[in-house]
């Protein structure tokens, strides 16, 4: 070791003797609380192994006035540096819990007992929420040591409102309309909406069977003309160049009105399959809430 | 001759920092949600989580913005210390639709709000909300209705025997 580390050394451990330091920091807890809370002292000691605490529920009205003194962080500097002698502790941590309806009312102090100064303060007003008191009580102290856990921040979490984005749904209107888009009424069934669902795939169902029936009808008349022109072409006889004319003209006004109908019939399916999509996502699965009159049923 | 001068400025300039820096307060901010923006009596102070920031003692204003929650405003006393942190819990606005079937009906949310129309849409923030329902004058109906997510309302006179 050269002189220079030997000097650094020394001047670590010196500067650890003047400060006093103490890798396990301990504390005089005084718990005052307006409703029993008796896993809260277990809790500090379970959670903060490398911490010692000692506890004395009889002083704390003392705290109380704290907000009166002009300067609020060296109001009880002599109390808290006798409180320290006394009890050989490094830090007071005051906490005071108070309900008031549905909430409650976290306020805590942590003194220094050689300042004798405050140098931690929270308060904190929070609805109730399960174990919300001994949850509230780990994060103010484990925020003054440096360590908060992760499922304290969430059980915290718990009792907050959803971000409007990040509200997820079993069931969407866009959900919806993308079963109608496959098969017309599924959204509409998806959404609970069984008469309305029926109704779009009967309809559905019979404009497909319609465009199909007009196609096949078109093809045939097309196949039939085709032919008669045929046979009109060969033969000589009139008998049959009469007949095989009139079957052919027939056949070109059949194959004409198919056709009009084959297509009518496929854009009605087309847009009523559209439709039928944007009626799936405008009566799609939404959440909602009957309110019936309250006065009447008092 | 320089070097002394360029020395000089240093521990001109230190000194200066150290003055200023004496008598500040160290200030942490802290959200739910993060990413929000933290105003300092009117000075943008960026993002959440807020760290190292620094304020005087005294009175100050924050103003704590983000889209889609309620704006929220807190007047604080700083007093002389070694540091303050604050936490601020954002409360979501969602879009309500309220409707009824019902004719004649006058609705009041929050003693502020009213309107007299079948459908009306609205931006509440979450949590309870104190409706008083109107006909021809008179209180028919006091009730505290909960938002709790984007939704419809839809107010009836009678409940229908089914749902009896």
């Amino acid at each position: 070791m050269s002189m220079n580390q030997r000097i650094l050394v020394h001047l670590i451990l010196t500067f650890e003797i003047i400060l006093g330091f103490n890798p396990e920091p301990t504390y005089l807890v005084l718990n005052h609380f307006d409703r029993d809370l008796p896993a809260a002292e277990q809790a500090l000691i379970d959670n903060f192994g490398n911490s010692t605490f000692e506890f004395d529920p009889s002083i704390h009205h003392m705290f109380e006035d704290i907000d009166n003194h002009e300067n609020p962080a060296a109001s009880h500097m002599v109390t808290i540096k006798e409180l320290g002698e006394k009890y050989q502790v490094n830090y007071i941590l005051f906490n005071r819990i108070e309900h008031i309806d549905d909430r409650f009312v976290l306020n805590g102090l942590l003194f220094n007992t050689r300042s004798g100064g405050l140098i931690h303060r929270r308060k904190i007003d929070l609805k109730q929420y399960l174990n919300g008191q001994i949850n509230e009580l780990n994060m103010w102290v484990g925020n003054t040591v440096g360590k908060v856990e992760k499922n304290w921040e969430k059980n915290r979490k718990s009792i907050l409102f959803s971000d409007p984005e990040e509200i997820n749904y079993e069931k969407t209107p866009r959900g919806a309309a993308i079963r109608s888009l496959a098969a017309p009424g599924w959204g509409q069934a998806y959404s609970g909406k069984k008469v309305s669902a029926g109704l779009w795939a009967s309809t559905e169902s019979s404009l497909s069977l319609a465009a199909i029936i007009s196609f096949l009808n078109y093809d045939k008349a097309a196949k039939s003309f085709l032919k008669n022109s045929k046979l009109y072409d060969e033969t000589n006889d009139e008998k049959e160049i009469s007949d095989y004319r009139t079957a052919a003209e027939n056949d070109w006004n059949d194959h004409k009105k198919y056709s009009q109908l084959a297509i009518i019939f496929t854009a009605a399916t087309g847009t009523g399959w559209i439709a039928n999509s944007i009626h799936a996502w405008i009566v799609g699965p939404k959440p909602y809430t009957n309110i019936y009159q309250q006065w009447n049923t008092k | 001759m320089n070097l002394m001068k360029y020395y000089y400025k240093r521990i001109a300039a230190s000194l200066l920092l150290t003055v200023s820096l004496v008598g500040q307060v160290k200030l942490a901010v802290n959200t739910i949600p993060t990413r929000v923006d933290v105003h300092l009596d009117g000075i943008n102070l960026g993002s959440s989580p807020i760290k190292n920031e620094r304020v005087t003692p005294g009175v100050h204003k924050f103003e704590i913005k983000k889209k889609g929650y309620a704006p929220l405003t807190y007047d604080l006393l700083v007093n002389p210390a070694q540091a303050v942190q604050l936490d601020f819990f954002l409360n979501p606005v969602y879009k309500v639709r309220f409707k009824t079937e019902e004719k004649g009906l006058v609705f009041e949310l929050n003693g502020e709000h009213r309107w007299d129309v079948q459908l009306v849409r609205l931006e509440l923030e979450a949590g309870n909300h104190f409706l008083r329902v109107f006909k021809i004058g008179e209180i028919i109906d006091e009730q505290t209705i909960r938002v709790d997510e984007p939704k419809k309302f839809n107010y009836y006179l009678k409940k229908p025997l089914s749902e009896e």
